[in-house]
């Protein structure tokens, strides 16, 4: 069984990383899909699903910061 | 030569007196506002006219309203258009030509009615948007799809407005803490350079459009005055091609401005356009919330359908030889029954044509019988008639001596007996022989 490759998340832009995600979801429901590789698209789903909600929202301290940035 | 010469003041007062006249009394004139300034109560201004098509100035005249009067005219002026008297307005109002010996030629302005410039303001704006939808691009900011996320924010505002804090402090304080990335471009949002200053941000913003996702024109609090600045050709054609999509939050309800129909995005305040792009980010955390959790269920559901499937297979296998069996035993039958099916379908026929012909031979042997039995009975005649009994009735008689029938008399020995048959009964006799 070959081994899906994936490219490191942090060079993927928000929408490639999204729409792998979509595409994960789609093979995962379609009956191709090995259960081998489950465990495989699921680790890869999550460390998408991270990075994107990483990308979307910030840390408080780093919230601090912007506004801090503003403020001058 | 001396020449009869009169001095300045005297001339312009004959000029004056040549001026006042009632056809330039309390004349009704239509004029564009400019450089209206006001002064210890008063306001002075110019008037000018310009040309339709190429915009140059083709009449122009200083005016002024007095203090008497400006109070009025301005309070009814802002009742009625919701806009103070200023540079750019195109209004009807009433004047008075006035020659001063020292200051020239002015008009004194004694009404203004707003009715004309409200219905001004509305023709310019349909003017603008008709020449937009003409020209096929009215619609293009509007259609413009937008990005998955718009969290790079550009901002055209004035700097230190309070609109421009109110939306920063909306942005920078949402429960879901989205990371939004702003910059301001400033510019001028109120007079007569607005629009070319807020197309030269757009222009800044244009040249980075890869740095950001949307831009949010917004011009804080004040009054609703002066919003015609925004009610301009020029600046609508930038805001309705530009590459990103645009949100405008200039006015208030009742305030709509031709930027307001061509931005793809229109809000009454600078709150309301960061609630907005909240909302927008926050569907993206559910989007992904929605992905995240439907990867759950399926993964989920994958491993439990194949444990499934494993559970079945296992149950299957106990039972598949004799099921296997069976249905072939049923398919066996199911064969043979057919082909009686079919072997009936041809044999009957058969049975039939044998059918006619046993009934067709039967028929045939009854006749040959019957015509036998005639045939017979005609010879049972001919037998009778020619048998020795009909001989006997006719009276002849038959001798039979030792069994044998006596055809010669010296056959037979002396005192022999004979039996005599005739027609009816037999007599023995002895033989004499003489």
């Amino acid at each position: 069984m070959e081994k899906p490759q994936f490219r490191p998340v942090g060079e993927l832009t928000y929408n490639q990383a999204v729409n792998e995600l979509d595409g994960i979801l789609r093979t995962m429901q379609s009956d191709s899909c090995d259960i081998d590789l489950l465990a495989a698209y699921t680790r890869r789903a999550t460390e998408l699903l991270t990075e994107c909600r990483s990308r979307l929202t910030a840390t408080d301290k780093e919230l601090q910061a912007i506004l801090a940035g503003l403020q001058q | 030569m001396s020449r009869q010469a009169i001095t300045l003041s005297r001339l312009n007062r004959a000029i004056a007196g040549y001026l006042s006249q009632p056809s330039l009394t309390d004349v009704w004139v239509v004029a564009e506002l400019m450089d209206v300034r006001e002064n210890r109560g008063h306001c002075y201004m110019e008037l000018v006219e310009k040309h339709p098509d190429t915009g140059a100035v083709t009449a122009r005249m200083r005016a002024a309203i007095w203090a008497s009067n400006y109070g009025r005219i301005s309070a009814s002026f802002r009742a009625a258009t919701g806009q103070s008297l200023t540079s750019g307005l195109k209004v009807l109002l009433c004047g008075t030509v006035n020659y001063h010996p020292a200051y020239g030629l002015s008009l004194v302005i004694s009404d203004i009615d707003p009715s004309y410039t409200m219905g001004e303001a509305e023709r310019k704006r349909r003017e603008i948007l008709e020449r937009l939808q003409r020209e096929g691009i009215l619609d293009d900011n509007r259609s413009l799809p937008w990005p998955e996320t718009a969290l790079r924010v550009a901002i055209i505002s004035a700097p230190g407005a309070a609109g421009y804090g109110d939306f920063i402090n909306q942005l920078y304080h949402n429960p879901s803490r989205l990371r939004f990335t702003v910059r301001l471009f400033p510019a001028l949002m109120q007079g007569e350079r607005t629009p070319a200053s807020v197309m030269s941000a757009l222009r800044a913003i244009a040249d980075e459009s890869d740095l950001w996702d949307c831009v949010v024109i917004i011009r804080g609090g004040g009054a609703s005055s002066e919003l015609q600045a925004f009610d301009d050709y020029a600046l609508a054609c930038d805001v309705a091609q530009f590459p990103l999509p645009v949100i405008v939050g200039i006015g208030h309800e009742r305030d709509v401005t031709v930027l307001d129909y061509v931005a793809n995005m229109r809000v009454k305040t600078p709150t309301a356009a960061a609630e907005w792009l909240i909302s927008y980010g926050e569907k993206a955390l559910e989007r992904l919330q929605l992905i995240g959790s439907e990867i759950l269920r399926v993964a989920t559901e994958r491993i439990s359908g194949s444990r499934m499937q494993l559970a079945q297979l296992q149950s299957t296998l106990a039972i598949a030889p004799a099921a296997a069996l069976e249905r072939s035993g049923a398919r066996l039958r199911q064969a043979s029954a057919s082909l009686a099916g079919i072997g009936a379908r041809r044999i009957s026929p058969e049975f039939m044509r044998l059918d006619q012909t046993l009934r067709a031979i039967a028929t045939a042997g009854r006749t040959a019988l019957e015509r036998s039995a005639y045939r017979l009975k005609a010879s049972q005649q001919l037998l009778d008639a020619l048998s020795p009994d009909a001989t006997l009735r006719r009276g002849f008689s038959l001798t039979m001596c030792e069994g044998r029938i006596l055809r010669r008399a010296s056959d037979l020995a002396e005192g022999a007996t004979v039996t005599t048959r005739l027609a009816e009964g037999t007599f023995k006799s002895t033989v004499i022989k003489n």
